[in-house]
């Protein structure tokens, strides 16, 4: 075929063959006179020169995979080093442990990798290239699916599809009938215009295909549009809630606000919630003893002020939605209560959070700090208390089975009035003095009297705690429904082929009927079957322009013998 | 020699990128830390007539007697929203008590938000620091939820002040001053 082909073409003039041909085969719904966008450039030396190639550079697929690429690199540091927005106690872990390496790693921003500069300017940029991409293209889409078919080419043999039959019927009539025939089965069409010479058809269709290529590429700005919305209007906030207290979802309350860009705390949902009861089950027996079973964090909450008390049970993956807010379960620890008395009486009563420092056995460390009787407490709580070699107070469980609690007093001032805002986990002893008797052991309902009649400790009971994640992304439902259609797009881009069938009729050599050409031409054909689409249409159109009943069965002999085994085209330019 | 144009496109891409986040880390390097958001400009003052109306609440107080916010109306009212866990707002403590005896028997009420703290320790507090005036136990935040929705509250302590028609005159974010407090005074003694 592709022999018979070559030589056909050598028989055209070539300067005309090459000029029809181009048109018929240029790219798929691109315009007839397209000039080279890409060709210019910085060779001019202007700055709108430059900037031409600037924005050349960043907006093509290579700047792109090299950004996407730096972006996961990126984000290594992330995930490597403590970062102050999810773990700041970590942080100042790290500072202390590396004292030299340190404040160079947090200069490079590397302790806030998401927000430092450098990594939003490789963010930025890739947005940017991505948007300049995708926008472009997009235009270039709308115009390719409003595109006609282009003109037949003369030389239809040429085309890699091709079959020619005789028609008992005039040229014009044939080309009617072929007309009816792809006009039925939906092709786009082109005839001749007013005043050119010639019997041709151009029918193009399958342009579903542009439409699902638009459809991706819109989808992918929808995705990214998306994840700004999040970034702009979306907040997240952590708060820990001890067993019986309540929050309100406002940023005085909150422990954790980190805002979008135009989010400021009148935007918040307005709900309460209360922890009524948390509990954790663990694995009592086997290999994985002390291995996490479940955990249920049992919350009364109500959406508005004032409105009706709801209950909900929150579990790991399964968050509180309210008011478009959700609320997750993230951690939980012991909140041992104390009863702190001074001179005075009673200066302390509270359940006190301890920061889990072993999660398998969920030993916690805390403070107590009894600001008004000058007294402060550093704290080490075991859920299940076991002691080693009869001098290390360890924990070999995490259920609170056997609780006891190990304190180190401090008396003098907790440095709070010097406004400087301190953290609740940690005690300023640098203006107090240790009390003796340290570290003293307390089990539930004991007291530790403390000397020098300083007033006493007692360890009252212990409740829970848990650690919520308030999570409000505007932009999580777009970017999921943008990334479905941007799916469905490419696969429709992927399996419909964009085809064209072209007719082409001329006298008969009697001058009695005609001999009709049909040529097919397709870009991607991935999926195969165009050859066998072909076959068919070309007999279904010759079947059309035989002489006896378009629609008959009984063809005529000649469009039989089509039927059965299209025939290369070898009678090229008769019609030249 | 389409082999070498392409490949001097790439070095000349991976070069600008390359200056490009260059050019960020040394912004990372020297802009890090100085990003604190202490701002002195933590006071806002509404002019009369375009104040947002005070919230209603009625709730208890540290000591266990009902509070009806609603009483207050027809007095120039400084809200503070505090707690005993909050080292800025003990610090200010004594500001406020200075405040309560100079400006108290001019009939400017005080009243405090102690918000998620215990009866306990904010009462040991108040005595200690020889303050007087009432606070309303805000253990579960439903007060200061209502003062969130009518002016915007980041932090504590903040401190409002409200005028004889029950609308905010001023707001003053952080720790108070005492030349703040009394420019903010003396603008809600006028209404309208």
């Amino acid at each position: 075929m592709t022999d018979v082909h070559s030589t056909a073409s050598k028989a055209a003039p070539e300067s005309e063959a090459a000029d029809l041909d181009g048109e018929a085969t240029r790219p798929f719904g691109t315009g007839p006179a397209e000039p080279d966008s890409g060709s210019g450039g910085a060779s001019g030396g202007t700055g709108a020169g430059w900037g031409r190639w600037a924005w050349r550079q960043l907006t093509s697929m290579r700047t792109a995979l090299i950004l996407l690429f730096l972006l996961a690199l990126g984000s290594v540091p992330g995930s490597i080093l403590p970062q102050q927005g999810s773990d700041p106690a970590s942080v100042t872990q790290y500072f202390t442990s590396h004292p030299a390496l340190a404040p160079w790693l947090n200069r490079l921003g590397l302790f806030n990798v998401f927000a430092a500069p450098w990594f939003a300017a490789i963010y930025i940029l890739l947005f940017a290239s991505l948007v300049g991409c995708v926008v472009p293209r997009t235009f270039k889409l709308v115009g390719s699916a409003r595109t006609p078919p282009p003109r037949a080419p003369r030389n239809l043999a040429r085309l890699p599809q091709s079959v020619t039959y005789p028609s008992a019927l005039p040229p014009d009539a044939a080309v009617d009938a072929a007309a009816s025939v792809l006009g039925g089965m939906r092709f786009r069409l082109r005839r001749p215009a007013a005043g050119d010479a010639g019997h041709w058809l151009a029918a193009e269709k399958g342009y579903l295909r542009e439409v699902g290529n638009l459809l991706f590429h819109l989808s992918l700005l929808g995705v990214l549009l998306s994840i700004a919305l999040g970034g702009l209007f979306g907040y997240k906030a952590d708060e820990l809630v001890v067993e019986g207290q309540t929050f309100n979802d406002t940023t005085a309350q909150l422990a954790e606000f980190h805002p979008g860009r135009l989010v400021t705390g009148s935007d918040l949902a307005h709900f309460s919630l209360t922890l009524d009861k948390f509990n954790a089950d663990y694995i009592n027996s086997g290999a994985s003893i002390g291995q996490p079973a479940g955990f249920n964090a049992n919350v009364s909450y109500s959406d508005a002020p004032g409105g009706a008390t709801k209950t909900y049970d929150i579990q790991v993956n399964h968050p509180l939605s309210v008011d478009s807010v959700k609320v997750y379960l993230i951690g939980h620890g012991y909140a041992p209560e104390f009863t702190v008395r001074g001179p005075d009486g009673v200066a302390y009563q509270e359940a006190t959070p301890f920061i889990p420092a072993n999660t398998n056995t969920m030993l916690s460390d805390g403070v107590v700090k009894a600001p008004s009787a000058s007294l402060g407490f550093e704290g080490v709580f075991v859920p299940t208390a076991y002691m080693a070699g009869g001098t290390t107070l360890e924990s070999i469980f995490p259920a609170a089975n056997n609780p006891e609690v190990s304190l180190i007093g401090y008396s003098g001032n907790l440095g709070l009035d010097s406004g400087t805002a301190q953290s609740v986990y940690q005690l300023d002893t640098s203006q107090m003095t240790e009390i003796s008797g340290g570290p003293h052991l307390l089990t539930p309902g004991s007291t530790w009297t403390l000397p020098g009649k300083l007033g006493s400790i007692t360890y009252d009971g212990t409740k829970q705690w848990v650690s919520l994640d308030v999570t409000y992304d505007p932009g999580q439902i777009p970017a999921l429904v943008c990334g479905i259609l941007a799916i469905a797009g490419l696969l429709i881009s992927f399996f419909v082929r964009r085809r064209r069938v072209f007719v082409r009729a001329v006298p008969g050599p009697d001058g009695v009927g005609s001999v009709v050409t049909v040529g097919g031409l397709t870009r991607t054909d991935a999926s195969g079957g165009f050859e066998d689409e072909f076959a068919t249409l070309a007999a279904d159109i010759a079947d059309a322009s035989s002489p006896s009943s378009p629609s008959s069965p009984t063809a005529g002999p000649a469009a039989a013998a089509d039927h059965q085994k299209p025939e290369p085209n070898n009678q090229s330019e008769t019609g030249a | 020699m389409v082999f070498k144009a392409k490949r001097r496109t790439v070095v000349t891409t991976a070069a600008a990128v390359a200056v490009l986040l260059v050019a960020a880390l040394v912004v990372t390097v020297f802009t890090h830390g100085n990003s604190s958001s202490a701002s002195d400009d933590n006071m806002v003052a509404y002019p009369a007539g375009q104040r947002p109306a005070g919230p209603e609440f009625t709730a208890t107080s540290l000591t266990g007697a009902p509070v009806n916010f609603a009483s207050y109306r027809g007095k120039i009212v400084v809200l503070n929203i505090w707690g005993s866990w909050c080292a800025p707002c003990v610090a200010e403590g004594q500001t406020l008590k200075y405040l309560d005896e100079q400006y108290g028997p001019q009939g400017i009420a005080f009243l405090g938000d102690d918000l998620q703290d215990t009866p306990t320790q904010a009462l040991a507090f108040l005595r200690g620091a020889g303050i007087s005036y009432p606070s309303v136990n805000d253990a579960n935040g439903a007060v200061e939820e209502r003062l969130a929705i009518a002016v915007p509250i980041s932090a504590t302590p903040t401190t409002l002040v409200i005028d004889k028609t029950g609308h905010i005159a001023g707001v003053i974010d952080g720790a108070v001053t005492y030349p703040e407090m009394t420019t903010l005074l003396k603008d809600a003694a006028v209404t309208q």
